[in-house]
């Protein structure tokens, strides 16, 4: 379908119109009643007074935009844009923007609580942040004396501090760490990397022809990215061809709009090399001087040819051939892009890898509007003393199930298993750090099993969370607006640090990680890992820049340089990190571990009569489960609803806002329904991150369904990572 | 000076940042709303189409709610903005029947009307709206009519410019761009 010519028809005809105005995302369930909680009139406009600026970054999704924060009295009044920060210049999304209601919720972890009654109860005492910390100390120590160093889980998501976190779980001396990517991008992470020897960026700000399946960015996460495609769409006419079983923002936006059939993309894209193969539109210069494999995967492809995989898809094989015409006519300023969270399916590489492939083919590495390689500006750090070597194996045994994926993020759901079964060993302490696994893993009763197994949990965030309120100490730490963190590295659009300083002082009881790592370390006997405060580790970060904090005075960003440097790698003596040194297409690491050196195909299962695939996804305003409970988001989207198919929706009686039943093997919800022609009839879509059962979260709490109750526990066979796509759901009228 | 903007809907992601960003900026109370994003699903599967519409206060020239406010607190102020002055607002609310946009609310806390301003207390400091400044698909563009040479007029000029409601006579200052 032509996007742009509908949208010229629909466009005709004016919406205007108070029938038409509405606050409320699509999908989402309007807002009911509010609750009347911080609606205390603050100072007006006008009576602000002057206000003082800081440049800091934001927190509120992976991405980290620049901000300027505008403070009055003591209070930030207002949260911009920095349009000196090279990566997300001019924007901030509505997360960002709310980012004020995070800070002064009336909700949040004000002080340390530690448990009085049943765990899961609610029921907590405060606690000042001597007996907080002596107490998970203590227990800590209680469960090494017991289980060994390794009995203690650490599990953390990414933040600027992180790295603290981590270093206290390494100098325990415990295996078992857990990061969110196998709950999200490691099998993406894994299959450029195996291809190239570096997780590569996309050149969106000069690409005029790019290729997404399901890389939702106009739709489930507005940043950098979504701006640099947004104005290439426009300014440049770049054209963007976008896979999706969902009608989705991007999907309005792109030139074409390809409804695939779920779980077939990896066909589109080996048709797509087919093509690219057959037809002689691939870079010959470039495979042969910087790749490994050709020959094999010409032979490999042949069999999969755009009319076979038209079958597969339901992508007619003309257009398939178009699209590889046209790809490989566009380039080297053209990319089959990335995205982000690719934790769809049990053969999740395989894809990641033929996208990866596809991209080589066209020769557009490391060139304006290609892949190109991470830039890094090398800074500092203190020099920590050796960890210990953890005595045992980790419980995932990830080394043996997954070879090639990263030990050090784990693979979480097999992790979770073996705990649940003791296996090899017991697990029965948990440390975690900004996360939420009541939320990001598949089957929450298999979740809280595994909490209600742990003899001792600390939870360490900024707000109550449905994990937080299975543990037995929570750990407040201070909000990003009220900390100073490591100055980070950026490597987009170039490469750049950033500082994320201290905007107002903390509002209440609360430390932020570092501090709460040194409390904990000292009373541990580990206190020689942090031998630094946070000052001092900054200083040691740019000591190899000779440079000092006051650089980031002026605008909040420094770098040594201005652009990117395009071509460094485009060198025939260039070493990749690979086995073969060349950017692989038939690929040595795989073929080394006892896989298939090239993608294999197998179809994906169908969903019985009368039952369809549940997608799960993302929405812009929320990041995860972390900002349901904001003020501001939450009015624009209380709760999220069940995306069907209009003719579906109709032949089952089922009425735009009605509530229904979703069931799955594993569990079931009710939420009310979104009935729409953005779908195709054989899936469902649920967005991810509501259904909070916590009652500290007041706006959150019961409102919507999670994901998390209907996903059966799955993951991608070579990267561990959660194959979230494979569950069947029925949905019937409550 | 005539103050106005334009409108760019095919860029407009309907993300959410120009209504979170207003709230912040007019500190907006719970509940209300300046600005708001419409849209519109059209044919059926596959044959689909989804309109984005922003919107917010049109800053008509032909202004029904200043007609028809009887103490003269809601008034078009010298650069072609319609303000409202709270202090000589009795809550009527008469000006909110009128308008056919829908653009204005009434805030219980002060017993008054309230809308938006363009942000003129940002515009007098040469400061973007708080809309204008954040939004990441940059949709909106802001400025002077009067000057022909100003991205605003420029745009209006080449890619037309589109009413909302054009049979209400109302003359709207905000233009959508084709």
């Amino acid at each position: 379908m032509n996007r742009r010519r509908f949208i010229r028809v629909a466009g005709a005809g004016t919406l205007a119109g108070a029938g038409a105005v509405g606050l409320t995302a699509a999908g989402c369930g309007r807002v009911r009643k509010l609750l009347q909680i911080d609606n205390a009139p603050s100072a007006r406009v006008a009576a602000r007074g002057a206000t003082t600026k800081v440049f800091s970054i934001c927190d509120n999704c992976v991405n980290k935009c620049g901000i300027i924060a505008h403070v009055a009295r003591g209070r930030i009044v207002k949260l911009e844009p920095n349009p000196a920060f090279p990566k997300s210049r001019g924007m901030l999304c509505a997360k960002g923007n709310a980012g004020v209601k995070t800070l002064y919720d009336p909700d949040r972890l004000k002080h340390p609580l530690i448990r009085t009654g049943e765990r899961g109860s609610g029921a907590w005492r405060k606690a000042t942040w001597k007996e907080a910390l002596d107490f998970t100390a203590e227990r800590l120590l209680a469960i090494r004396e017991r289980y060994g160093p390794q009995g203690v889980l650490f599990s953390s998501c990414e933040s600027f501090q992180e790295r603290f976190f981590r270093s206290l779980a390494q100098a325990w001396g415990s295996p078992n760490l857990v990061r969110h990517p196998s709950v999200c991008l490691s099998s993406s992470n894994l299959a450029w990397f195996i291809t190239y020897g570096t997780v590569p960026e996309f050149d969106l700000a000069h690409a005029d022809y790019v290729i997404a399946s399901g890389a939702n960015r106009f739709e489930s996460f507005i940043t950098p990215d979504s701006v640099d495609l947004s104005d290439g769409l426009r300014q440049r006419k770049a054209k963007l061809v976008y896979l999706d079983p969902r009608f989705t923002v991007t999907a309005s936006k792109a030139d074409e709009w390809l409804p695939i059939r779920p779980g077939t993309d990896l066909a589109f894209y080996l048709a797509l090399i087919h093509v690219l193969i057959e037809e002689q539109l691939y870079d010959r210069a470039f495979v042969e001087a910087y790749t490994h494999g050709f020959e094999e995967l010409a032979a490999h492809v042949t069999r999969f040819s755009p009319e076979w995989a038209a079958a597969e898809t339901e992508i007619p094989a003309d257009r398939i051939r178009a699209i590889a015409r046209e790809f490989a006519a566009r380039a080297p300023k053209a990319v089959i892009y990335r995205g982000r969270r690719t934790s769809w399916y049990q053969n999740d590489t395989e894809m990641r890898q033929a996208m990866a492939i596809a991209n080589v083919l066209v020769g557009n590495w490391d060139t304006p509007g290609g892949v190109v390689p991470n830039e890094k500006l090398d800074l500092g750090a203190p020099e920590p003393p050796e960890y210990p070597w953890p005595d045992a194996e980790r419980v995932d045994a990830i080394a043996e199930r997954h070879p090639l994926a990263s030990a050090e993020d784990g693979a979480y759901i097999e992790l979770r298993d073996a705990v649940l079964a003791d296996r090899p060993y017991p697990v029965r302490g948990w440390m975690m750090f900004k996360h939420n696994p009541m939320h990001t893993l598949p089957d929450r009763r298999l979740t809280e099993q595994m909490f209600r197994k742990m003899e001792f949990v600390a939870v360490i965030d900024i707000q109550p969370t449905d994990s937080g309120w299975l543990a037995d100490v929570i750990l407040p730490e201070s909000t990003y607006l009220e900390r100073t963190d490591p100055i980070e590295e950026f490597s987009v659009p170039y490469a750049f640090a950033a500082l994320r300083q201290q905007v107002v002082k903390p509002q209440f009881s609360t430390r932020p990680c570092l501090d709460i790592m040194k409390g904990l370390a000292a009373r541990t006997g580990l206190g020689r890992y942090f031998d630094f405060d946070i000052d001092q580790y900054i200083a040691a970060q740019l000591a190899p820049h000779g440079i000092d904090r006051s650089a980031f005075e002026a605008t909040g960003v420094w770098s040594n340089r201005t652009a990117r440097q395009y071509g460094v790698t485009r060198n025939p003596e260039f070493r990749f990190r690979t086995p073969s040194g060349k950017i692989e297409l038939a690929n040595e690491r795989l073929r080394r571990n006892g896989y298939p050196p090239l993608p294999e195909y197998a179809p994906p299962a169908q969903p019985p009569g009368g039952q369809f695939r549940l997608l799960p996804g993302k929405q812009a305003l929320f990041t995860h489960a972390a900002n349901q409970n904001n003020e501001w988001l939450h009015e624009l989207c209380a709760e999220n609803r069940l995306w069907i198919n209009r003719a579906v929706a109709e032949s089952k009686g089922i009425a735009d806002g009605d509530q229904v039943r979703v069931r799955s093997r594993i569990g079931e919800v009710k939420v009310r329904a979104f009935v729409t022609g953005r779908i195709r009839p054989d899936c469902v879509h649920l967005p991810h991150g509501f259904g909070h059962t916590t009652s500290a979260l007041r706006r959150a709490f019961g409102r919507g369904a999670s994901d998390q109750d209907l996903i059966e526990p799955r993951w991608d066979r070579i990267s561990g990572n959660a194959a979230l796509h494979e569950t069947f759901v029925t949905v019937e009228r409550v | 000076m005539r103050l106005g903007m334009v409108v760019d809907t095919q860029r407009c992601l309907h993300c959410g940042a120009c209504l979170v960003a207003c709230k912040a900026e007019n500190e907006v109370p719970t509940g209300r709303s300046r600005n708001w994003v419409a849209e519109r699903e059209a044919g059926t599967f596959p044959g689909i189409g989804v309109r984005i519409e922003p919107g917010q206060c049109m800053h008509c020239e032909n202004a029904p709610c200043v007609r028809v406010c009887p103490t003269g607190a809601s008034y078009v102020d010298a650069d072609g903005v319609v303000l409202l002055n709270p202090d000589d607002c009795i809550g009527c609310r008469y000006c909110i029947e009128s308008c056919p946009y829908d653009a204005r609310y009434f805030d219980e806390d002060s017993g008054t009307v309230d809308k938006c301003t363009f942000c003129v207390h940002r515009v007098a400091h040469r400061q973007q709206p708080a809309c204008v400044l954040t939004c990441p698909a940059k949709v909106r563009v802001f400025g002077d009519l009067d000057d022909a040479q100003a991205p605003v007029s420029r745009l209006a000029a080449e890619r037309g410019g589109a009413v909302l409601k054009p049979e209400a006579a109302t003359r709207p200052k905000i233009f959508y761009l084709s």
